[in-house]
């Protein structure tokens, strides 16, 4: 008679099972290496809201939700070079960075895992609905407490900080920019702050052309409280400088404008 | 009730062999062959089952690509209408990682609401369902299988198999490495994610891995990861063990052909089928089975079909 599965011996069981645990041990130690080299390299831009990087690596269970709610399509996710990253998501912001087009977070809103933990902006935005009631009447003209909710719910992301490389920078070489700042073949899109534009629209269909270039301060989505273009003067001698300020998110969208090649501002991750 | 659930008839004594004067074929006054003939083996249940394996990952394919809305995230965590589903067993490692940090506290309402659902959902369709209906990677590890039956028919290659119980040390070794190591190390390795992501995202180099599976699984072992690893796959298992839907058979129709056992994916569930093995005049399967009815589809006698426990008599 033939032999069916279940009268495969015992012993047959415990070599197997023996193999098994050894192959997953040696997973294990894998992992906890990678884990120990992973701790000097640079950290992924995460998307608006996460939590620290410790907790999001194991909390993420990276299902995409938020790639596909992202409206500007600013979330990737991270391939196997990633090594233990592998399928969490980043945003890479020289390519598409997050402009706040959405206006209400919902990649941290739909994360089932709240790595992207969008209770922080929920308070926030409550908060300034509820100062929004205190000080203006409801019959006044152009009421409206939702503005003041999205701004604050924006202004409370925290995704890194932008840096300068001075050494690159236009504005620093007190040269100018006229033009497409990353050229007709650039397939990212933002929306001018302060009601230029409704909506994203395609970074290709806009011309500058400013006499110090100033693209990162202009089109930054939180405005002055961010970036600023400071004006230096010494010894009668004026230049500028972009300079990054507390209220930074680091959603990179300075990092997408800039039209130097390679950028002149990155974003350095939050550490926490 | 529970006795009847988890012992499995098998450990009963088998009752006699039907005699010849029982025997289906017999019965309608035909000989063994043309009985056999009489019902061609149909593919009806396969048709349907890869149609809606097919359908429901185009489904998530094109909830992203045409912003649809319909069925958005990967089987790894998704939205349903809105609603939210959870695959079980990233949310068993997840659990038991977020209870040791302390992460725990702040896991969404969304996530209990899709763990729970899916939990239910497969309790009452049969755990290992989600396998032969949904898995992406089970359709291509069904081609394989069938690659790997060709050859070892042609005697290219020898059948390895293991022992069943190997999946339970898989089960418990990697929420063991999950916890130890504080990290989703099953996630990284696990072909349904990778290949789901891969339909919706866009493919990357770690489809290598899953090709690595399938070459294993073509030329060593008859489909050593759905067998013998798949903690998702055992997970279900787990949950199915009470499920009410399952595959009815019925001894006085069975011709003791044992085509059924050929074509099984998961053979040892139809144990019974095969002359004077039979316990009991009516067996229902058992969780490992996942419902894909291509048994059901090959029976000569109908002896076999769909059935919700508990309603065997309406039905």
């Amino acid at each position: 008679m033939k032999k069916n599965n279940s009268d495969i011996s015992r012993r047959q069981f415990i070599v197997s099972g023996a193999v098994a645990f050894g192959s997953l041990a040696a997973v294990g130690v894998g992992v906890k290496y990678l884990q120990k080299s992973n701790d000097n390299e640079d950290l992924l831009l995460r998307p608006p809201g996460a939590v620290a990087e410790s907790d999001f690596i194991y909390g993420c269970i990276k299902c995409g939700l938020c790639v596909q709610i992202c409206p500007v399509q600013a979330i990737k996710l991270a391939g196997i070079n990633e090594t233990l990253s592998y399928g969490t998501p980043y945003v890479d912001a020289r390519n598409q960075a997050c402009d706040f087009s959405c206006d209400s977070l919902q990649c941290a809103e739909t994360c089932p895992t709240a790595v992207l933990n969008f209770k922080q902006f929920k308070v926030v935005g409550e908060k300034a609905i509820e100062k929004y009631y205190n000080e203006h009447d409801t019959k006044e003209e152009g009421f409206n407490p939702f503005k003041t909710q999205i701004i604050a719910m924006k202004e409370a992301v925290k995704m890194g900080v932008a840096k300068l490389k001075s050494e690159s920078c236009l504005a620093v070489k007190s040269e100018g920019f006229k033009g497409i700042s990353r050229g007709e073949g650039f397939k990212g899109v933002n929306r001018t702050p302060g009601g230029g534009t409704p909506s994203a629209v395609p970074l290709n269909t806009k011309e500058y052309d400013r006499e110090i270039c100033d693209l990162c301060v202009t089109e930054c989505p939180i405005g002055e409280s961010a970036i600023v273009l400071e004006l230096i003067e010494n010894n009668g001698s004026k230049s500028y400088k972009p300079k990054v300020l507390d209220g930074c998110t680091g959603c990179g969208v300075c990092v997408m404008v800039c039209p130097t090649e390679p950028t002149s501002i990155f974003i350095d991750p939050k550490k926490s | 009730m529970l006795k009847n659930i988890f012992n499995s008839s098998k450990n009963k004594p088998p009752l006699l062999a039907k005699k010849m004067e029982e025997m289906p074929h017999v019965k309608l006054g035909m000989d063994y062959k043309t009985w056999c003939d009489s019902q061609p083996a149909g593919d009806k249940w396969r048709k349907i089952r890869w149609s809606v394996l097919i359908f429901m990952n185009l489904l998530f394919f094109l909830s992203f690509a045409l912003d649809l809305s319909l069925l958005e995230g990967s089987l790894s965590g998704s939205r349903l209408f809105g609603f939210y589903l959870m695959d079980p067993f990233s949310s068993l490692q997840l659990l038991a990682i977020s209870s040791k940090t302390g992460y725990i506290v702040h896991l969404t309402t969304n996530f209990i609401i899709g763990t729970v659902t899916i939990l239910l959902f497969y309790f009452f369709l049969g755990g290992r369902t989600f396998c032969s209906w949904l898995c992406p990677y089970h359709f291509l590890a069904e081609l394989a299988e069938r690659l790997h039956d060709y050859l070892v028919k042609k005697k290219k290659i020898k059948e390895h198999k293991f022992h069943l119980g190997l999946r339970y040390v898989f089960w418990i070794g990697f929420l063991a490495l999950a916890f130890f190591t504080t990290n989703l190390v099953f996630e990284d390795m696990n072909p349904v994610g990778i290949i789901s992501r891969a339909i919706i995202y866009g493919p990357g180099m770690i489809l290598l891995w899953v090709f690595a599976l399938l070459i294993f699984e073509i030329v060593y072992s008859k489909r050593f990861w759905c067998r013998y690893v798949c903690p998702i796959g055992t997970t279900y298992t787990m949950i199915g063990k009470p499920s009410p839907l399952t595959i009815r058979f019925e001894l006085d129709k069975c011709g003791y052909c044992a085509d059924c056992q050929t074509v099984c994916l998961v053979p040892h569930e139809l144990w019974f089928v095969k002359r004077g093995k039979a316990t009991q005049e009516v067996h229902h399967t058992g969780s490992d089975c996942t419902n894909c009815g291509l048994c059901i589809d090959t029976c000569a006698g109908n002896a076999l079909k769909y059935t919700i426990k508990g309603f065997d008599k309406i039905l």
